[in-house]
């Protein structure tokens, strides 16, 4: 069978818009982060925490892990398909209407119209524009996997359609609302209810975007780096299907302790920490792909990427879980333990295999040779330890803050005023600056890789190195 | 427990009853080694 003309332009615009996308949301991370230490820093109305923060988080999530699904997806389903995408057209208007749709967002953002609900705080035009946005996207990866000429689907097929029918209908049934002007509106769920449909959406939020999408990259982008095979692929499927029944179910483990059914939280206790196995299946099916291959994770800069990141995808499902049962949660919630544990998630887990994705596709979809794998390599360790630094300080800071707010006196009064333990983070705080700053670091020498790369890179045709990247 | 209550536990029942499905036809003598070919073909995709 003759090999098709895939679409490669298509991933490269993909590409460099999650880039530009996510060092906005690295960039305002950074000056929410010094907001907590000096917040003279605040300069309201359009540039405070209130505002910053959401804008932070949406350009993170749907403007760089998002911006790496679309290029990712589109690569990864062509040839996994052995056919063209569906629609060039379709994918075009898609790329467009993606950064119309986060401008649309950051700028309703910075003037204060927000829905209140957390990774759902765009209010409803914007909604709509959302939604427009990843039909099309559907549509053309959907219909592209029908024209298939493979007849068996491979895993990551079977995680980015998961990750496509689940955000579909996870925000549609959370965008629900009933607007009252151009710019405002109501959930149309009450009460506890309001707050069970909330996280229901945004614990699976999770799942449908900063998971299932990874996976499907660590399944595609590993055995193509390693050069060999996962180590089972039954094992992948059974992971798949046992993430997608159990997933669903966790999302109230945000809400313990609060008026929500008891049985419920329960319920979601239960799940949560059932959802270890199939987490850790995936991460086992990783470790076990290396069987004979440990070596590359010295010598191949690509490995180290990928195998962190499943590394930390494992201890996130490992620490969340923990978090979700009564007791710990009871101790922890509401404490800076929280971001730390969704920083790992995000700059150890998802970062890490979305700039592995990118180094594997930038230089075979530009014909060039990396620049400089010294280079990666310095962004890998740059980011590995911003992060750490990153979450172990706020994870320090949570367990001394919810010390301090559970201290009582003999007499059954608070030891400590509210002040005293705000004022006990700071050094935690600028630690997590320091933190933000690395991991800045390193994705700047990331992106000066990419341009010396993208400009002036040796022609893979005419280079003696094999092009998977080895060091 | 209230009818609300039985119906969200019978479809989390009924959830099971398919993952099990799901699990045995997995790793059915049939199925067994022709799960395994995609893994393989996914190498030689380019």
């Amino acid at each position: 069978m003759d090999t098709p003309q895939y679409n490669t332009d298509i991933v490269r615009s993909f590409i460099l818009w999650s880039v530009i996308w996510g060092l906005v949301a690295i960039v305002v991370g950074l000056v929410v982060s010094v907001q907590m230490t000096n917040p003279e820093l605040n300069f309201p109305p359009y540039f405070t925490f209130g505002r910053l923060r959401p804008l932070h988080t949406n350009a993170g999530i749907y403007g760089w892990a998002v911006g790496v699904i679309f290029a990712t997806f589109y690569y990864i389903v062509q040839r996994l398909c052995k056919v063209r995408i569906w629609s060039d057209k379709l994918a075009t208007f898609q790329l467009w209407f993606f950064n119309a749709t986060i401008i649309a967002a950051a700028i309703s953002l910075l003037l204060g119209f927000n829905t209140s609900k957390e990774y759902h705080e765009l209010e409803w035009p914007v909604d709509i524009m959302v939604v427009v946005l990843w039909v099309a996207f559907a549509i053309n990866i959907i219909m592209t996997i029908i024209k298939r000429q493979e007849e068996q689907m491979y895993i990551s097929l079977w995680y980015m359609m998961a990750a496509i029918i689940g955000v579909a209908i996870l925000y549609l049934v959370n965008a629900a609302e009933v607007p009252v002007s151009l710019f405002k509106s109501y959930s149309i769920y009450a009460g506890t209810n309001d707050a069970n449909v909330q996280w229901w959406f945004g614990h699976n939020a999770v799942a449908m975007v900063l998971t299932a999408p990874p996976l499907a990259m660590f399944y595609y982008f590993l055995p193509k780096t390693t050069g060999v095979p996962i180590y089972s692929h039954k094992i992948s499927i059974i992971s798949f299907w046992s993430l997608i029944f159990m997933y669903l179910w966790t999302g109230t483990h945000h809400l313990l302790w609060t008026p929500v059914p008891d049985w419920i939280q329960t319920l979601a206790m239960a799940f949560s920490l059932m959802l270890i196995a199939p987490s850790w299946g995936s991460v086992i099916n990783g470790y076990l792909s290396m069987k004979g291959q440990w070596h590359q994770m010295r010598d191949n800069y690509l490995v180290k990427f990928l195998i962190i990141g499943i590394t930390f995808y494992g201890l996130q499902t490992l620490q969340g879980p923990m978090q979700a049962i009564r007791s710990f949660s009871a101790f922890i919630h509401y404490t800076d333990w929280v971001p730390a544990h969704i920083h790992m998630g995000t700059m150890g887990w998802v970062s890490m295999i979305a700039f592995a994705s990118i180094y594997y596709l930038v230089p075979r979809i530009y014909g060039k040779e990396l620049y400089s794998i010294q280079l990666a390599n310095l962004h890998f360790w740059l980011i590995l330890i911003g992060q750490l630094i990153w979450s172990i300080s706020l994870w320090i800071a949570g367990v001394l803050q919810a010390g301090m707010w559970n201290a009582m006196n003999p007499d059954g009064s608070l030891t400590y005023t509210f002040m005293e333990t705000m004022v006990e983070m700071y050094p935690y705080w600028w630690a997590r600056t320091i933190g933000g700053v690395i991991f800045l670091a390193g994705v700047l020498v990331f992106v000066f890789n990419l341009i010396k790369t993208i400009r002036g890179g040796e022609s893979l045709v005419s280079s003696a190195v094999p092009v998977e990247g080895r060091a | 427990m209230d009818l609300g209550s039985i119906l969200y536990l019978g479809v989390t029942f009924g959830l099971f009853v398919i993952f099990a499905w799901i699990v045995i036809k997995t790793y059915s003598r049939k199925n067994r080694d022709r799960n395994e070919e995609a893994k393989y073909r996914m190498l030689d995709d380019d």
